[in-house]
């Protein structure tokens, strides 16, 4: 037997809950299906959070018309879904005649695209936007809409909405097969998952890394991925958040970039090679490569404040740079977010819309329901909260005042509250990604065993079954001593 | 937008806030802070200790194993025995305890030698609370040293513990975090946990050690290690974790001279779990952003002789200062720190200020020292160094020097990077120092050509 709606999305990272999020507001029902048992594992997880202006793109590509968008829809998403997102403007760095023929060439590029407000600047006004930049650099590309958010935090807000406006969430729900049936008005999808069939009469492919899977077993367009991999570095929290620095980019990737983050930290985003698809593995030679580039442009940057490393894959389909988002030519009622790759979280919000209007245009009735809520309420962040506001929380529930994360200051009641939120976090992994604890500068030395115990109390398990991440991640085996 | 203030800058906005005054806020509830708390308390101070856990001892709460007080107690001690000493003391003086309670703040106003008041916001979850008080003493410890900042590549799968989190999960939760591990580092804390793993059943597959020497103290190498037939594999280091989800092994390689890994030494060990004993940092957040100035190379406070930090009326003591190897001299120290904050919150004095005027030297290390603590001098006094050698060494002499001029020399020994040194400094040298019109003392320890 299978569960039967009207949609079915394949992926829950930044592009499936974006779309998620967005056809919530119609009268369809919708079943978000993934392969993980949390939201944004794959590609969205390995990723810098930058939201790129959308200079970048070649004109005329799908991605330069859903990134620059993208980017101006974010104010909006922010606000709506209770997400942090910083609109600081970015620089690209020059060093010479060069590299400033160059940025003039993305200045024309991004005039192009419809970013708005790019100017080339001197070294006076480079020193004036972000004191910190290399000494060295000449002249920069100053693009005042670029920004950046966390993408996890994006992700989680946009199918958090997207559930209480009465999506449906499916983890661990890997997809096996596709059945293809009926025709016309009949015409139906039917994916067999471990966590049972899903039947829908649209299918959308937002599988990331696994969508050319999804599109093979669906009988549609046949491609390839290319695994290109990226590594990132997270440093520890500065007392000023820095300014993007990018450097004249390269043909594949923009190249190492210096960004602050919506917590204060600095993140060195992203290495290219293309390598075995699934490599997760960080590389010593990438990481000296990101910290060696972030260096060049901002030389005063202590790189021994490691915080993490880590890295991911970028969905790229073989043969093209571009997205490839619309209905399948070969098969009705399946519709293609695949080959999203950088700038993937900076276009979600585009790919989004655009997706609504590809759907239009192949007939799906999308009437607006009168009940749909655009505004997802966050969830309490106890650091972040104002004195008056951590006082009022520990009087409501003592257990707010009880930290946990001394790193992050997260208290057991902003735990028990990613845990208990829909969809809330399972793992510990997941309750870092939804509230920081154990994301600071220890790395849950000091908190992983008190969270292990919070999430084995709240989902009423054994400790030894309570996992890192997913499925084999156990993190004990069990009691050393006395009964078990 | 949100603002970008963490909670640790805003603790001066608080009106409705209770507050409590004392003479000496200690911050920390582990030996060093029992230890400033318990001395301050002796000279006649109002004292409070400030403690994030539920218990006071801190981290020798999960440290069982024995040796612990041969020097403070002729006695050897488990680590909870040799806090409970302590937390018995406390528990018969009317010091005041604030547990479950995590310090967000300290404000020092405009802070001037005579009139400074310290602000200390906390929070529990009774709620928020304030306490001044004339001195703070920083005892907030250390914490342990992540596989980030050394940079392991590989996967990032479950499995990857630091030794402390190991120590935490068998200790006190009693929990089995594997049965198969490899220890990188061979730190006391990584000798201590390959010992215990072993007695609760979990093979130690191996220590390996980055240096070309054992890092921890020689007792533990031979108790931990020797004893059980634990091999330590020097100048090796963990090169990969393997395993997406657990980890199922690790990859060493043999490290050159610049402690590079060498191409072709690559060895897979398989195991379940990889402990991390790759170091300790002083946990000075707080202190950052109470305007302590830190040393870069002990990443704890510049103190002076007194144990003050250049904010006027704070100290700090113990592994928040530098990193010790033994809580016998963590104590020592910390009645050290504890006795000046109170001479300090009782009489504006910290012990110096009579001798203060005409001596402001710095300390600097050289040659194979790491470090040398205090980083200041105010007093024409006997001056008690700690320093430590970055490279053990047979036969070398501690030197001071001032203005390229040796003033003293200690006799040749043998010094390795494990032991903290303590070297008394006489007055008579510091007056020398000052007569040379130095303005910085220079540590240092040489190598002597055997005869």
């Amino acid at each position: 037997m299978a569960e039967t709606f009207d949609s079915a999305i394949v992926g829950a990272g930044i592009t499936g809950c974006a779309i998620a999020r967005q056809l919530a507001r119609y009268d369809l029902s919708i079943c978000v299906v993934e392969t993980a048992n949390d939201i944004a594992l794959g590609a969205s997880k390995a990723n810098g959070g930058l939201v790129h202006a959308g200079y970048d793109p070649a004109p005329g590509t799908v991605k330069a018309q859903v990134n620059a968008r993208g980017c101006e829809l974010y104010g909006t998403w922010a606000q709506e879904l209770g997400f942090l997102f910083r609109r600081t403007g970015s620089m690209v760095l020059g060093f010479n005649d060069e590299d400033r023929a160059h940025l003039e060439k993305l200045r024309r590029n991004g005039l192009a695209n419809g970013v708005p407000e790019l100017s080339i600047v001197g070294p006076d006004r480079i020193r004036e936007l972000e004191p910190r930049a290399s000494a060295d650099a000449t002249c920069a590309l100053w693009c005042p809409s670029t920004g950046f958010v966390d993408p996890f935090e994006v992700a989680i807000a946009a199918l958090e909405n997207a559930v209480a406006n009465g999506v449906t969430f499916m983890r661990s729900a890997s997809v096996e097969a596709i059945e293809v049936a009926g025709s016309g008005d009949d015409a139906h999808f039917t994916l067999a998952t471990p966590a049972g069939n899903v039947r829908c009469r649209y299918l959308i492919n937002a599988a990331g890394n696994g969508a050319a899977d999804i599109s093979h077993m669906a009988g549609a367009e046949e491609f390839q991925m290319i695994w290109r991999q990226g590594n990132i570095v997270v440093l520890d929290k500065e007392p000023r958040t820095l300014m993007p620095l990018y450097p004249v980019p390269t043909p594949v990737s923009k190249g190492v970039i210096v960004t602050g983050t919506v917590h204060g930290n600095t993140v060195i985003t992203a290495t290219a090679a293309v390598r075995e698809p699934g490599d997760t593995q960080t590389y010593a030679s990438d990481v000296n490569a990101l910290l060696t580039g972030a260096r060049k442009l901002v030389p005063d940057l202590d790189t021994r404040r490691v915080v993490r490393a880590f890295a991911g894959g970028r969905p790229v389909i073989q043969g093209t740079n571009d997205f490839f988002i619309g209905q399948s030519a070969v098969v009705p009622g399946l519709f293609q977010a695949a080959g999203i790759q950088s700038p993937g979280v900076a276009s979600a919000p585009a790919i989004a819309e655009r997706m609504e209007l590809v759907m239009r245009e192949a007939s799906v009735e999308l009437h607006e329901r009168a009940d749909w809520d655009p505004v997802r309420r966050a969830p309490d962040d106890f650091d972040r909260a104002p004195l008056a506001r951590k006082e009022e929380l520990i009087e409501s529930d003592p257990a707010w005042g009880q930290i946990v994360c001394r790193c992050e200051t997260v208290p057991e009641a902003e735990i028990v509250a990613a845990i208990r939120r829909r969809p809330g976090a399972v793992s510990v992994e997941g309750v870092k990604r939804r509230c920081r604890a154990g994301m600071g500068r220890c790395q849950s030395g000091f908190c992983q065993s008190r969270v292990v115990a919070i999430l084995a109390r709240e989902l009423g398990c054994d400790p030894s079954e309570v996992l890192l991440e997913d499925a084999g991640s156990w993190l004990v085996e069990g009691p050393l001593k006395g009964v078990r | 937008m949100a603002e970008f203030t963490s909670s640790a800058n805003d603790c001066s906005v608080v009106e409705a806030v209770q507050t409590q005054a004392f003479d000496v806020v200690v911050i920390g509830g582990g030996p060093a802070g029992m230890a400033a708390a318990l001395a301050a308390h002796k000279t006649g101070a109002r004292v409070a200790i400030v403690e994030r856990e539920q218990h006071l001892g801190g981290i020798l709460r999960q440290c069982i194993h024995p040796g612990f007080g041969l020097s403070h107690f002729k006695q050897e001690l488990t680590g909870p025995e040799y806090a409970q000493r302590f937390i018995d003391q406390v528990h018969a003086t009317d010091i005041a305890l604030f547990l479950d309670s995590m310090v967000i703040g300290i404000d020092s106003g405009e802070p001037t030698e005579d009139t400074a008041v310290h602000t200390v916001t906390l929070m529990s979850p009774a709620g928020m609370l304030q306490l001044t008080g004339r001195a703070v003493v920083l005892a907030m410890g250390c914490r342990e040293r992540t596989r980030s900042e050394i940079k392991i590549p590989g996967s990032r799968p479950a499995g990857v513990f630091t030794a402390g989190l190991a120590q935490r999960y068998i200790n006190i939760e009693n929990l089995k975090p594997g049965s198969r591990a490899v220890i990188l580092g061979s730190g006391d804390i990584g000798l201590i946990m390959a010992r215990r793993c072993t007695l609760e059943g979990i093979s130690v597959e191996g220590v390996y050690e980055l240096m070309p020497y054992a890092n921890g103290l020689r007792r533990n190498v031979k108790n931990c290690l020797d004893d059980f037939g634990i091999p330590l594999h020097l100048s090796t280091t963990v090169t990969r974790a393997i395993g997406h989800d657990r980890v199922e092994a690790v990859e060493v390689s043999q490290v050159d001279e610049h402690l590079a890994p060498i191409a072709g030494t690559e060895r897979i060990v398989p195991c379940d779990t990889l402990l991390l004993s790759v170091g300790l940092i002083p946990e000075n957040e707080l202190s950052v952003a109470a305007g302590v100035e830190l040393d870069p190379r002990t990443r704890g406070a510049v103190v002076d002789q007194s144990l003050q930090t250049g904010v006027p009326g704070i100290f700090a003591c113990g592994n928040v200062l530098h990193v010790y190897d033994l809580a016998d001299n963590v104590t020592t120290e910390s009645e050290r720190a504890g006795a000046a904050a109170a001479a300090w919150a009782l009489s504006g004095d910290a012990g110096a200020s009579a001798a203060r005027t005409g001596c402001e030297l710095t300390v600097s290390p050289a040659g194979n020292a790491s470090y040398a603590l205090p980083g200041r001098i105010t007093a024409v006094a006997l001056t008690k160094l700690n320093f430590r050698v970055r490279r053990p060494v047979d036969t070398a002499r501690v030197r001071i020097l001032a203005n390229g001029e040796e003033l003293f020399a200690g006799k040749v020994r043998a010094f390795k990077p494990s032991v903290m040194e303590s070297f008394p400094l006489p007055s008579k040298v510091i007056k020398q120092a000052l007569d040379l019109g130095a303005s910085e003392i220079v540590l240092s320890v040489d190598p002597v050509e055997e005869a």
